[in-house]
C-alpha cells in the first residue's frame, strides 16, 4: 500500500494467548472475526458473479455451504494436524470442543454461534420465507446451533463420530 | 505484545485461510483418487493419520527451501552457505557443490565461540587426544572424567548456586529433569511460550499443568491464587509442590523474563521457581551471568538453574544448578544422568574454556570485550531497524530480535531475497510461531564487526522496501546518522 504523510494504518495489538493449542490459538488473535464475516461476504459476491442468481438464492448457497464446511471441521473432523507436539491429548475432541481450552460461553464460541443464526435470519428473508429454501436453511441452522450448545460439549448421539 | 496493522492482519489470516482450503481440496481429490486403488493395509490401522502430516505436505514442503539449510564452515560472522535446487517444486532438494559467502544472522553465536578461538581450540584438542572423543559410557559408570567434575564445579560457581550437573544434551536438561522434580500431585504453571522441552517434560511429569500469559506476572498470581484455592482436581486436596517454569530469554520473542516480578509472586504463594536460561546464560549481564545478573535477582532467589551450552558457548549440553541436595536427589533418579551417554569430554573442555574466558581466568580481557560487544552490537542492530520502519520484538540487551513478517508469502520472499544479496536469515513461521505472527529472527554476535551489521542493515532495509514489511513510519532524520556513521569509518 502507498503510504502517503498524514495518513497511517490502523494498528491492533497482538499479545500471545494462554491456548496452546496450535489448532485453536489462531482464533485469539484480531482479526479473525473480520476475516470469518469478510470471507462470507466474498463468498456471497462470488456466487452471485458466477450463477447469476437472485441475492436470496446466493445467501442460501453461502449458507449452506458454511454449513457444510463448519459442520466438518468444527465438529466431525477430530485432532490438529500438527499432533507431534502434543502427545495425542486432542485425538478424540473436535476443534469446537478444543477451542478456548473447553471453556463455554466465551466470546469466540458465542460468535460462532450468532453468525449461523444471522446468516439464516438473511437468506430466509431475502428469499421471502419460500420453499424449499426455508426447510434447507432451517435444518442448517438448528443442526449448527445444536451442536454448539454447552450441554453438547464432548457428547456423542448413538455414538456416531465416537471413534478416533 | 505486538502491534501490526488491522489491514495486515485481515491478508495474514485470508492467505492462511486460502492456502488451507487448496490444501483440503488437493487431499479431498487425492481421497477419491486413492479410493479405487486397492490397500495392502490388509485390516491393519494405519500408522499416520492423513491429517497429522498435512501441515508438512501441504504448506512446509513448498516453501521448505528456506528452513535447514546446509552450510560448509564454521558459523562464524561469515560462513559459506551450501546452494540447492529443485526440479519438482521444492518436493525434494539438491545440494550443489557450490557455496555462497553470507553474512550469519541466524545462528546462536552470541558470544563467537562457534569458530576456532586462540584459547579454547588447542586445550579442546588436546582433550581429545588425551580423553578421546566419547566416554562412551553413562555418568555412574565409567562416562566421569575430572574435566565433568571440574565444569560442574565451574558452572556452579559462574551462575552463584552451590552445586550444578551437566546433561549431554540441552533438550534433554529440561524434558527429563521436570519430571523427575514434581510429579502426581504437584502443580506446574508454565509460560504459555515456553519452550517445547519445557512443555514436554511437563506433560511427561504426571503433574498438573496450567499456563499462564507470557511475561504477565498479574496472571501467574491469578492462576495462582485460583488453583491453590481450588487444590487438586476431584480431590480439592492441597498441591504437594508448585513449580513455576520460565525463561530467561525467549528465543521465539527475544523478550527478557520479568523475574524479579515472578519471583515476588512466587515467594508470596510460596512456589518453587524453575528459570531456563538456555538462551541468556552467557549472552546477558555484565558478566555474561544470564538474566539474574542483568535483572539484579540474587540467584538464592531462583530455586532451580537451567542453561545450555549449545548456544554462547559454542558446544554441546545442558546444565542444572541448584542447591546441594537437589542435584544430589538428581543424580540418584534422573534418568539422563543414570542412562544416557555422558558429555562429550572435548565438548565439557570447550565449556570449561569459555567460561574461564568469559570470567577473565585465561589472563586475558577478551571475555569482557566480547561481552560489551554483543550488547553494543544487539543495541545498535535493534535501534536501527527500529528505525527503519520494522516491527522488531525482544528487549534492549537481547541478542534475538525477531523482524515481523505476518503474511505467508513474504517469508519465502524475504528469506530468498536475503540470500540473494549474501545475508543468511532465519525465518520462523506457524506452528513454531503463532499463526499471525510469522517473523525473521535476527541473532547478533560478539564476533560481528560493525560494517557486517551495517552490511546486514543495508540488505534488510532493501529487502525490507521491496517485500513490503516496513509497517511503521520511518526516522528519516536518524537515518543520516547512520550515513555518517559510515563515513567515519
Amino acid at each position: 500500500m502507498g503510504r502517503r504523510a498524514g495518513s497511517y494504518p490502523y494498528y491492533v495489538e497482538a499479545a500471545p494467548p494462554v491456548d496452546v493449542n496450535k489448532n485453536t490459538e489462531w482464533f485469539m488473535y484480531p482479526g479473525v472475526w473480520t476475516t470469518y464475516i469478510l470471507l462470507l461476504f466474498f463468498a456471497w459476491l462470488l456466487v452471485l458473479s458466477v450463477s447469476a442468481c437472485s441475492p436470496g438464492i446466493a445467501w442460501t448457497v453461502v449458507n449452506l455451504a458454511h454449513f457444510a464446511i463448519t459442520y466438518h471441521f468444527f465438529h466431525w473432523k477430530k485432532g490438529t494436524p500438527f499432533a507431534a507436539d502434543d502427545q495425542g491429548i486432542y485425538n478424540r475432541l473436535t476443534w469446537w470442543e478444543q477451542i478456548d481450552n473447553g471453556q463455554q460461553l466465551t466470546r469466540n464460541r458465542k460468535f460462532l454461534t450468532v453468525v449461523p443464526v444471522v446468516l439464516y435470519l438473511i437468506a430466509s428473508h431475502l428469499t421471502d420465507y419460500k420453499q424449499p429454501m426455508l426447510f434447507l436453511n432451517t435444518i442448517a441452522v438448528l443442526v449448527l446451533v445444536v451442536a454448539k450448545l454447552p450441554n453438547m460439549h464432548k457428547v456423542r448421539i448413538f455414538g456416531i463420530n465416537a471413534d478416533i | 505484545m505486538v502491534r501490526l496493522p488491522y489491514v495486515t492482519a485481515l491478508t495474514t489470516l485470508f492467505s492462511y485461510g486460502l492456502l488451507f482450503a487448496f490444501g483440503q481440496l488437493r487431499d479431498f481429490f487425492r481421497r477419491i483418487l486413492d479410493a479405487g486403488k486397492s490397500s495392502n493395509l490388509k485390516g491393519y490401522a494405519p500408522i499416520c493419520l492423513g491429517l497429522e502430516d498435512f501441515y508438512t505436505r501441504r504448506l512446509y514442503l513448498r516453501i521448505q527451501d528456506c528452513f535447514g539449510r546446509p552450510i560448509a564452515s564454521a558459523p562464524d560472522a561469515w560462513f559459506d552457505v551450501v546452494e540447492r535446487y529443485s526440479n519438482d517444486s521444492n518436493k525434494t532438494l539438491h545440494r550443489t557443490t557450490k557455496t555462497s559467502k553470507c553474512l550469519n544472522l541466524g545462528s546462536y553465536n552470541y558470544l563467537g565461540f562457534a569458530a576456532a578461538d586462540e584459547y579454547c581450540t588447542p586445550r579442546v584438542i588436546e582433550s581429545l587426544k588425551k580423553y578421546s572423543a566419547s566416554t562412551c559410557s553413562v555418568r555412574v559408570d565409567g562416562g566421569n572424567t575430572k574435566l565433568h567434575v571440574e565444569l560442574e564445579e565451574l558452572v556452579a560457581r559462574f551462575v552463584g548456586k552451590p552445586a550444578a550437573i551437566l546433561f549431554g544434551m540441552g533438550y534433554v536438561t529440561n524434558s527429563a529433569i521436570i519430571p523427575a522434580l514434581v510429579g502426581k500431585g504437584g502443580l506446574i504453571i508454565s509460560d504459555s511460550l515456553n519452550h517445547n522441552s519445557i512443555v514436554n517434560g511437563a506433560r511427561g511429569s504426571g503433574a498438573t499443568v496450567r499456563v499462564f500469559q507470557h511475561n504477565n506476572p498479574a496472571h501467574l498470581e491469578e492462576v495462582l491464587r485460583e488453583q491453590i484455592a481450588g487444590g487438586q482436581p476431584r480431590t480439592h486436596r492441597p498441591w504437594k509442590k508448585i513449580i513455576v517454569i520460565v525463561e530467561g530469554i525467549y528465543s521465539m520473542e527475544g523478550e527478557l523474563c520479568k523475574l524479579p516480578e515472578v519471583i515476588a509472586v512466587c515467594k508470596k504463594y510460596k512456589a518453587y521457581t524453575y528459570l531456563d536460561e538456555a538462551h541468556s546464560i552467557g549472552a546477558v549481564g555484565k558478566t555474561g551471568r544470564g538474566v539474574c545478573e542483568l535483572l539484579g535477582v540474587d540467584p538464592a532467589d531462583v530455586d532451580i538453574m537451567m542453561g545450555t551450552f549449545t548456544k554462547s558457548f559454542g558446544s554441546c549440553g545442558g546444565y542444572i544448578a541448584a542447591s546441594k541436595e537437589i542435584i544430589d536427589h538428581l543424580k540418584h533418579i534422573c534418568p539422563a544422568h543414570i542412562y544416557a551417554t555422558s558429555m562429550s569430554p572435548p565438548a565439557v573442555q570447550q565449556v570449561i574454556s569459555a567460561i574461564k574466558v568469559i570470567l577473565g581466568e585465561d589472563g586475558s580481557n577478551r571475555g569482557a570485550k566480547k561481552l560489551a560487544q554483543i550488547r553494543e552490537n544487539s543495541n545498535f542492530f535493534r535501534s536501527e531497524l527500529q528505525k527503519m520502519g520494522f516491527e522488531v520484538l525482544g528487549d534492549n540487551d537481547s541478542p534475538v530480535m525477531p523482524i515481523m513478517l505476518y503474511n505467508p508469502a513474504k517469508i519465502p520472499a524475504f528469506s530468498r531475497e536475503c540470500l540473494r544479496q549474501h545475508v543468511a536469515v532465519v525465518t520462523v513461521a506457524f506452528p513454531a510461531t503463532p499463526l499471525l505472527l510469522a517473523r525473521a529472527r535476527i541473532c547478533i554476535s560478539a564476533s560481528h564487526s560493525r560494517e557486517d551489521l551495517i552490511k546486514g542493515l543495508e540488505v534488510i532495509s532493501k529487502v525490507g522496501d521491496l517485500v513490503g514489511i516496513k509497517y511503521f513510519p520511518v526516522e528519516h532524520e536518524k537515518t543520516a546518522s547512520v550515513e555518517k556513521l559510515k563515513k567515519l569509518q
